[in-house]
């Protein structure tokens, strides 16, 4: 199964697909798709795979995200797993949790369930960021992606750069970068997908028109400015 | 005999210092937090804050946050366990088992109980 079939058009972009195990961040300001471009791609990767998916969200509920995706025509797998911190963080609130530490837990849990998991996201890291010790955070985050490219999974991180974020080493730590934005032109507002970089994989450079159409997204020609 | 009480037993006959103790405690409740799970979730319903503490006060073993609520949400989705709001509490969900949940759990546990029987009885000899 490759990644690059389970957006339509996704594979004008991504001429080959990158290595299992690959690290990938997600990027993009608000509103610009890039849960439901995660959750897209998991639910049909592991449509044709087979096998399971955990997608965790520190911010938004399950339920929540599963609306978003009926409401754009995204099927959620049965073998996708969303798991969501609402009521770790309600139960919790007095208490100042180890959010990554929790989150190789979650993982760990997943695992040890479904020996299958192939794929593993986390919506997002700023959230993860925010809830975490500040002290030695960039060591944290090293290590953390050190240990999922270790676990065999490929992994997708979610990263919203509004406000300058994404300074903490994750770009250069992480096998690839899939940007989603907005471009205003004369002819309205464009939706875009850029790769920025794909180590082990060739890729188109340019901006891709991101649409979303009746059963799901779609990426189509490039958008010339 | 209860899965607590069979634990305290094998630790009471023992003269073991207090971290070999909890070490073997600690062995045997991780690999088996699911059982221990439904056996306390068969007796009240609880939140997963209260089950991590209860699970500490019981067995001295701190359970992660990240290890109880995925099982408590695969039970739930399994139909083992079924989550309900408190009345004035609509923020905390408390889990108690279902028919389906009483029944795994009767399974589970004759087969634990069983086979830590069959473990002890050599051991005591």
């Amino acid at each position: 199964m490759m990644l690059r079939t389970c957006v339509e058009g996704l594979d004008r972009v991504l001429e080959t697909d990158p290595p299992p195990a690959s690290v990938l961040l997600v990027t993009g300001g608000e509103g610009t798709l890039k849960s439901s471009l995660v959750l897209a791609m998991m639910s049909r990767y592991l449509e044709f795979s087979g096998g399971h998916g955990l997608y965790t969200s520190l911010e938004q509920t399950r339920e929540s995200h599963v609306r978003n995706m009926e409401s754009i025509g995204i099927r959620c797998h049965e073998h996708l797993h969303i798991f969501d911190y609402r009521d770790m963080r309600v139960e919790w609130r007095e208490q100042s949790l180890d959010m990554f530490r929790v989150t190789r837990d979650i993982l760990d849990t997943y695992l040890e369930k479904y020996r299958d998991l192939m794929i593993f996201a986390i919506d997002s890291l700023n959230a993860l960021y925010t809830l975490s010790p500040k002290a030695d955070l960039r060591r944290n985050i090293y290590d953390f992606l050190t240990e999922l490219k270790d676990r065999g999974l490929t992994s997708i991180l979610i990263l919203e750069t509004d406000g300058g974020a994404g300074n903490s080493g994750e770009k250069f730590l992480s096998d690839g970068i899939i940007e989603v934005g907005v471009i205003e032109s004369t002819e309205g507002v464009k939706r875009y997908l850029q790769i920025r970089k794909m180590r082990g994989a060739r890729h188109q450079m340019e901006k891709h028109h991101l649409v979303v159409k009746p059963g799901g997204l779609e990426v189509l020609g490039p958008i010339y400015g | 005999m209860s899965l607590a009480s069979l634990g305290g037993a094998l630790i009471e006959e023992t003269n073991l210092g207090h971290e070999e103790q909890e070490e073997i405690l600690s062995r045997f409740v991780k690999p088996n937090k699911d059982i221990l799970i439904l056996s306390i979730l068969r007796e009240r319903p609880m939140c997963g804050y209260d089950l991590i503490k209860e699970i500490y006060k019981r067995y001295n073993v701190l359970l992660s946050q990240g290890t109880v609520y995925p099982i408590l949400y695969s039970m739930e989705a399994e139909g083992i366990l079924r989550a309900e709001y408190s009345r004035g509490n609509m923020r905390t969900k408390f889990y108690s088992l279902t028919p389906k949940g009483q029944e795994v759990m009767r399974l589970k546990m004759g087969s634990m109980v069983n086979a830590l029987e069959y473990l002890l009885s050599f051991l005591k000899e």
